[in-house]
């Protein structure tokens, strides 16, 4: 379990981070929700009555493309999952927040 | 209904804030024990001992945010667009990924608080992923707090 859980703890962090940017980029979100009408819909829609929400989709596409990950990572063999670098946890998910101030600078550049 | 939840949205917010402070200040400001002065106190706390409410008050507030998130989007951000104003309506955009980024990280966040740091890289990783979810907590605290004054209690 000890060796288990941080090649988990790691691979989720660094595969949540990368998937979660680019569902946000390119829009792959696992379902969308139409707050105005409180209906959820599979896959990404267009807005109905009111605005589309994608968010919680994305997080749906990263959190269960992440425990994919983490999981298949615990199965390879210890002598292999040893190499996993530590820093993968924090320098994807840095990455991905300088990506995202990055892709919204429009509203703070004029 | 949601004026409750944001509530205590913002109180769980204002005790995740306190924890992840005293722990980033333990872990990157330490300081000798016993402290003498106040913010040597503030930086003299058992910085592990913070890492379970931590994770509780992250996922809970996040949560909380969640479900209070769909009227911010149908009746708030409509507003901030029609006030043209861009860098509110844009740090709220940037909140919710950070947000969400945040989550991503707190496994390992709990996993490497759960266990001395000695191997190689493991107290680095400690470092980075309390400084960077300590930076979100401030981040999303303070547009939230903002966002909400914007649009002024109950109008």
């Amino acid at each position: 379990m000890s060796r288990v859980l941080p090649v988990f703890a790691i691979v989720f962090a660094a595969v949540y981070a990368l998937i979660y940017t680019l569902a946000v980029w390119k829009n792959y979100a696992l379902f969308t929700y139409h707050p105005a009408l409180n209906e959820f819909g599979i896959g990404v829609q267009k807005p109905k009555d009111g605005p589309a929400m994608y968010w919680y989709g994305w997080m749906a596409t990263a959190g269960i493309s992440a425990a994919v990950a983490g999981f298949i990572a615990c199965l390879i063999p210890a002598s292999a999952s040893r190499r996993l670098w530590p820093g993968l946890a924090w320098l994807v998910p840095l990455c991905a927040m300088v990506f995202f101030a990055w892709m919204l600078r429009g509203y703070f550049m004029r | 209904m949601t004026t409750a939840l944001l509530i205590v949205h913002g109180l769980l917010a204002v005790a995740l804030l306190g924890a992840i402070t005293h722990q980033a200040a333990a872990l990157l400001l330490p300081t000798t024990r016993p402290a003498g002065s106040f913010t040597g106190r503030f930086r003299a706390v058992a910085a592990p001992g913070y890492a379970n409410a931590i994770v509780f008050l992250y996922v809970f507030t996040a949560v909380l945010g969640g479900v209070i998130y769909a009227e911010y989007r149908i009746s708030i951000r409509i507003v901030l667009e029609e006030l043209q104003l861009r860098v509110a309506n844009g740090s709220f955009e940037l909140k919710e990924h950070l947000a969400a980024v945040g989550l991503g990280m707190l496994p390992a966040y709990w996993w490497y608080w759960r266990q001395p740091a000695t191997e190689p890289g493991a107290a680095l990783t400690r470092t980075m992923l309390t400084a960077m979810l300590a930076f979100v907590v401030w981040w999303n605290f303070l547009v939230g707090h903002i966002v909400n004054n914007i649009r002024g209690f109950g109008s």
